[in-house]
């Protein structure tokens, strides 16, 4: 059922150097803050100090007064147009419940005011003079806090639009049911349940949130700003300051890293709406804590699973129930929330009663927002924990387990088109998984029949493994759109125009390759340029793993016209039948052995005979999200006097499709896994009885550093999606569902306890070591 | 701005100079060596910085009465000296791996890291457990058990300190440091030391430092008694380690709990004493 | 206040407020690859080499870099002007230890100052050389190969 690759490729499946790489890695002034404009203001924002309050007074005149200030901005004198910060397709699936200065405030971090001037210090001095009369309001700290009978209503405006009910504080709210769950587990043999609790996590990108606004030269509003969705970006400032789109531009130019928190309307009304009051560029830079706390940052959340199963193993009846944390505002709260069952369940289409409910809840604590992942790993987790204690139950191996459930090549599931992201799913079937291969390498690669179960002892250490499998999706069937623009030069090389966001992830490498490919042409004669409104075509951006198999598409469409208009050109030079012709080392070659150049084709189209110009725009909007597929693996060390959690070795099994670079592709999933051990062991964001974060450093937030990495294998297994740009899937996200629930797994395959609360801190092992024992 | 107040950043060439300048301008005035704290600080009271750098208070020395560093030596200088590889068993090395990273050890000095005197300093968990002493400048030269400089602040208003002397150690003493943190590059939840002098294999001499408990290193005189007079092994370790599990002042922050730091306690204070046990017995590590 | 630096071989004098950080001073007369990560020293993407060793230039006065050599990342290429690329360099762009590229030239430094004073290090010793330069893209895992790599490509005196 499985398809297999036919073509052999020249450039796609090569680890290519990155199109930017020489750039950044001899710091070339390639970011948003790397270049100078004069005239340049420098703006300033006030937060609130309070996680709940109303504003009843503000008076910015003394800071208005400061020489040097050129613009102070509060509710008083800004847009009351409510709209959301999510940077999703329109019409956003995320409620218009924010402001940019509201009169109320909603959690320690929220936006008050803003100053605009010459230097830093006197913007930040300015901030000094403004002056606030808070009415303070009760906090809600917690979302059991915020369901409460009684709880203060945290989103009391009138004026807000898509909270599903903002006097009980629910942001987003999701029941899906296929078959009878009751009766399912009425029928079920065995059954399990578990309650897994993740954290507020932030995604630290190396690179803050920064934006620099200005005008050009025939007056329009250039937005340069460290962005993963430059076209939303431009619909949304649009609308939240009243002027037409087309008076507007937004450049990305190389960015820092997202993982997420950059889908996201975050500063750029700011910016944009300071330099359109005052005429000058105007430039935001977050600082480190800032970027904690003002930011984005994951949905904490509680989920519970319960599994019934029959004797033969085989799962009958699945529920997922989620309570989602999303702070103060929702911006991605029901998509967050959709994706905890529409990214997980799938995976164990073979239980046919399926009930997955959930609720987003606001609190008066920093936004949650897009995370890579995107509520997968909040959902994996208890669902492999849950998978492993079943295993445990019927006496089956845990990959025994999976194997007779996991989903395979032909198959389907009900979730597909159950669960959308704030519409309808879309039904799908699977074209492509190896995760059969997945799970039968990883376990060879680890070990795991020889150690697994042993808990070897080394001093106070113990060994255990544990394991678990995931899947994540391609785009957003039927709604993200990428397009591609290809035009040809006289000397054989081509521009590739694409919206698509390269995010530090490759994509503008990895798009090249593919145009390359179907061109005939090396890398090198690709030149990419992307992520300008102005310039390159819509794609939504880079978000839900969409860039390689949607706008890779694009790319591969737009290449093909290409390619056959060039055909068509030497066919009248060489007065031969197109049919005839093939392209290959830059040349067109005919069977009779006759060739013309790429050169000499385009400088005819260009100048000579019938002339036009060579290129095309082609979009793709897919269908289908076919899934990637991984197993994951860990080999982990307990030191039983300490809690310490060690991990060996950690092996990743990896089927996202053909594989477009290699060495790219594995970053990917390195990197993922890297952010995936850190939520699972070390991070976590700590709050003050009064909402305050108290460890907004990167000092007091631990990530993984270069000396905490385990030893990584990663194999990316050869395999072939029909619906994807040379058989390609996606593999941005799926590494970062993993870490929790095979860590989990392999501390109980060591130490006997199952943990259900991220992340395993030493002290949080060692507690549980010890009541376990007791 | 890091230091929006700062007026003055001069760097004497003598050291009565350096005195005076803080003398007079009290503490609006700071003397540093690399000078991180202070720029971290971003301290609007700073208005004049003392950089000691041209005072050639650089260098490690092996002397009859122990390894002299000089203030402004550099962690990383430290690390790197030859007199210190063989120092008991290389234990200083040992800890400063362990201290920070590269760019903070190549620019954070030891005379600014004694007087900074963060809690979780891994340095002074160590030299407090390696009897260190520290020479002081104020106006007159003196030399002080570094214990004595965070018993009485006063010691250092204002005063210089311009070394640190590390005590000779007679064969049959062995020393150990270990930390305990969240991640490598973090500082620590809890550290500890110990150095044990031995006379026909009886511990004559102990001392027992816990640092980040989360307050400053301090010694551990009734955990460090039990030993006394007698050898070590697994028993009398853990006794040891028992008595400083009880005994140590622990609270909770947010890096852990004060009981978890407890087990802590327990752990290191068991495992300096084992790895020095070990290398006293001419064990390999 | 009146500094001077020799900033990748060139002598500069220079005006500075005295509380000013060398990272902002840098940044200010157009050395952009000297990134703004954190402010405190906990990032290590501002590392700069202050007389051959790495240095978080957001906590050095740039007071206290005054007559002293600072090296940035734009420094490394063509020591020889050929514009040909650092070893390290090379290894970055060749391994794929470069994905946004933000961290990539404090980190670069930092393997930089590594391979200078050890030139034959082990893994464990590369992970310690880098250990103060956090990365989210990565995961460390070819940035450590790259630099494996390059070492031995300059033990060799070959080029990459």
């Amino acid at each position: 059922m499985c398809e297999e690759r036919t073509t052999e490729f020249t450039v796609v499946g090569r680890s290519e150097r990155k199109v930017d790489g020489i750039a950044l890695v001899t710091g070339k002034p390639k970011f948003v803050a790397d270049i100078d404009l004069s005239n340049m203001l420098y703006v300033k924002i006030l937060h609130s100090p309070y996680a709940h309050a109303r504003i009843t007074e503000i008076n910015t005149s003394r800071a208005e007064a400061l020489p040097g200030v050129m613009c102070v901005l509060s509710s008083k004198n800004t847009p009351s147009t409510r709209y959301t910060t999510a940077g999703q397709g329109y019409p956003e699936p995320s409620p218009y419940d924010t402001r940019m200065f509201d009169t109320k405030v909603r959690f320690v971090g929220d936006r008050v005011a803003a100053v605009a001037a010459e230097t830093e210090e006197i913007a930040l001095q300015a901030l000094k003079e403004i002056e606030v009369h808070y009415e303070e309001l009760p906090p809600v700290l917690s979302v059991d806090a915020a369901t409460a009978l009684e709880a203060p209503i945290i989103h009391d405006e009138k004026d807000a639009t898509g909270i599903f009910d903002p006097v009980r504080n629910i942001s987003a709210k999701i029941d899906i049911n296929v078959g009878d769950v009751k009766q399912g587990f009425a029928e079920s043999d065995s059954t399990v349940e578990t309650t897994c609790e993740t954290q507020y996590a932030q995604h630290t990108p190396i690179e803050p949130h920064v934006v620099l606004s200005y005008l050009d030269e025939d007056g329009r509003l250039v937005l340069r700003t460290s962005t993963q969705v430059p076209f939303h970006t431009r619909r949304i400032v649009s609308y939240v300051l009243g002027i037409p789109l087309h008076r507007i531009r937004v450049i990305k130019p190389r960015i820092g890293g997202a993982f997420g928190t950059k889908q996201e309307i975050l500063l750029e009304d700011l910016a944009g709406l300071v330099t359109l009051r005052t005429g000058r560029p105007a430039l935001i830079e977050f600082t480190r804590q800032e970027e904690f706390v003002s930011a984005r940052t994951r949905h904490p959340m509680r989920i519970r699973v319960k599994l019934g199963a029959k004797k033969n193993g085989i799962l009958h009846a699945i529920e997922m129930e989620a309570l989602s944390n999303t702070g103060a505002y929702g911006a991605h709260s029901l998509t967050v929330l959709s994706n905890v069952g529409s990214k997980t369940l799938p995976i164990y289409n073979k239980a046919r009663n399926v009930r997955f409910s959930g609720k987003a809840v606001y609190t008066n604590l920093p936004v949650a927002g897009a995370y890579r992942g995107y509520g997968a790993p909040q959902g994996y987790y208890p669902l492999e924990v849950a998978m492993d204690k079943l295993a445990g139950k019927l006496g089956l191996d845990p990959i025994e387990l999976r194997r007779r459930n996991h989903i395979r090549c032909g198959e389907s599931s009900p979730i597909f088109e159950e669960i959308g992201e704030g519409r309808e799913g879309v039904a799908q079937t699977i074209n492509s998984c190896e995760l059969e291969r997945c799970l039968e390498i990883g376990a060879r690669r680890i070990g795991w029949a020889k150690k697994r179960g042993l808990r070897t002892r080394n001093g106070p250490w113990i060994h255990g493994l544990g394991m678990s499998i995931h899947m994540q999706g391609s785009g957003i069937a039927q709604v993200d759109m990428g397009a591609a623009t290809i035009k040809m030069n006289e000397d054989g090389s081509f521009n590739l125009l694409v919206g698509a966001t390269d995010l530090g992830t490759g994509s503008d490498t990895i798009l090249g390759q593919i145009a390359a490919e179907v061109l005939g042409v090396p890398l090198s004669k690709v030149i990419v340029y992307s992520s300008d409104t102005d310039f390159t075509p819509f794609d939504v951006g880079a978000y839900a793993s969409s860039t390689t198999y949607v706008s890779g598409t694009a790319v591969k469409r737009a290449a093909e016209e290409v390619r056959g208009q060039i055909v068509g050109v030497a066919a009248a030079m060489l007065e031969s039948d197109m049919t005839n012709l093939t392209i290959k080392d830059e040349q067109v070659i005919s069977i009779d052995g006759r060739s013309v150049t790429l050169t000499e084709v385009c400088q005819r189209a260009m100048y000579q005979v019938d002339q036009f110009q060579i290129g095309a725009t082609e979009s793709c909007v897919q269908d289908q999200s076919p899934p990637p597929f991984m197993s994951s693996f860990a080999e982990v060390a307990v030191d039983t006097e300490t809690g310490f959690v060690k991990i060996v070795d950690y092996v990743a099994v990896v089927d996202c499709g053909t594989v477009i670079n290699p060495k790219m592709a594995q970053g990917q999933i390195e990197g993922a896994l890297a952010n995936g051990i850190g939520y699972a062991l070390t991070e976590v964001m700590l709050f003050s009885s009064t909402g305050r974060v108290q460890n907004a450093t990167l000092f007091d937030y631990k990530i993984l550093g270069a000396l905490d990495i385990p030893p990584i294998d990663i194999t990316l297994l050869d395999s072939y999606e029909p619906t994807g740009p040379m058989g390609a899937k996606s593999v941005a996200e799926i590494g970062i569902n993993a870490p929790i629930p095979t860590i989990a797994n392999a501390i109980y395959d060591a130490v006997g306890v199952r943990l259900t609360k991220t992340p395993f801190t030493p002290e949080r092992v060692l507690s549980a070591i010890r009541s376990h024992s007791v | 701005m890091a230091l929006s107040n700062l007026k003055e950043y001069v760097r004497p060439d003598e050291l009565d100079v350096a005195l005076s300048l803080v003398k007079e301008r009290g503490t609006s005035a700071r003397v540093i060596g690399g000078g991180i704290d202070l720029v971290r600080s971003s301290s609007p009271d700073i208005e004049t910085l003392v950089d000691l750098s041209h005072l050639s208070l650089s260098y490690v020395r092996q002397t009859d009465k122990g390894v002299a560093i000089g203030a402004t030596t550099t962690l990383t200088e430290i690390l790197e000296a030859p007199a210190l590889e063989n120092y008991l068993q290389g234990v200083v090395v040992e800890m400063l791996h362990q201290v920070g990273a590269p760019p903070l050890r190549n620019l954070a000095s030891m005379g600014g890291t004694l007087a900074s005197a963060h809690p979780w300093s891994d340095v002074i968990t160590l030299f407090l457990a390696l009897g260190a002493q520290v020479t002081l400048y104020n106006g007159v030269t003196r030399m002080v058990p570094l214990s004595d400089l965070y018993a009485s602040r006063a010691l250092l208003s204002p005063a210089i300190i311009t070394e640190a002397l590390l005590p000779a150690y007679a064969k049959g003493t062995a020393a150990a440091f270990m930390k305990f943190s969240r991640t490598k590059f973090d500082i620590a939840i809890l550290n500890c030391a110990c150095l044990i002098s031995t006379q026909n294999g009886d511990c004559k001499g102990v001392r027992l430092t816990a640092g980040g408990t989360p307050q400053l290193a301090t010694l551990l005189p009734a955990a460090a008694e039990v030993l006394l007079g007698r050898r070590l092994n697994q028993t009398s370790i853990g006794q040891a380690a028992g008595i400083a599990r009880e005994t140590t002042f622990v609270r909770d922050d947010l890096r852990a709990s004060g009981n978890y730091r407890r087990e802590l306690v327990y752990a290191g204070v068991k495992r300096c004493l084992t790895c020095v046990s070990r290398q006293l017995s001419g064990v390999s590590q | 206040m009146k500094i001077e630096l020799i900033v990748n071989g060139k002598q500069q004098e220079l005006d500075s407020a005295p509380g000013e950080t060398l990272l902002h001073l840098l940044r200010r007369i157009g050395y952009k690859g000297v990134k703004k990560g954190c402010e405190s020293g906990d990032c290590g993407a501002c590392a700069v080499l202050l007389d051959d060793r790495v240095v978080n230039s957001c906590l050095v006065l740039a007071a206290k870099a005054d007559g002293h050599r600072v090296t940035t990342v734009e420094g490394l290429a063509g020591q020889d002007k050929t514009g040909e690329l650092h070893p390290v360099q090379e290894a970055f762009l060749e391994h794929g230890a470069v994905q946004c590229g933000y961290c990539s030239p404090g980190m670069i430094i930092a393997a930089v100052d590594l391979l200078a004073h050890n030139p034959n290090p082990g893994d464990q010793e590369i992970k310690e050389g880098i250990s103060g330069n956090l990365c989210r893209c990565t995961g460390y895992v070819k940035q450590i190969e790259a630099i494996r790599i390059a070492a031995e490509k300059m033990r060799k005196g070959t080029d990459v």
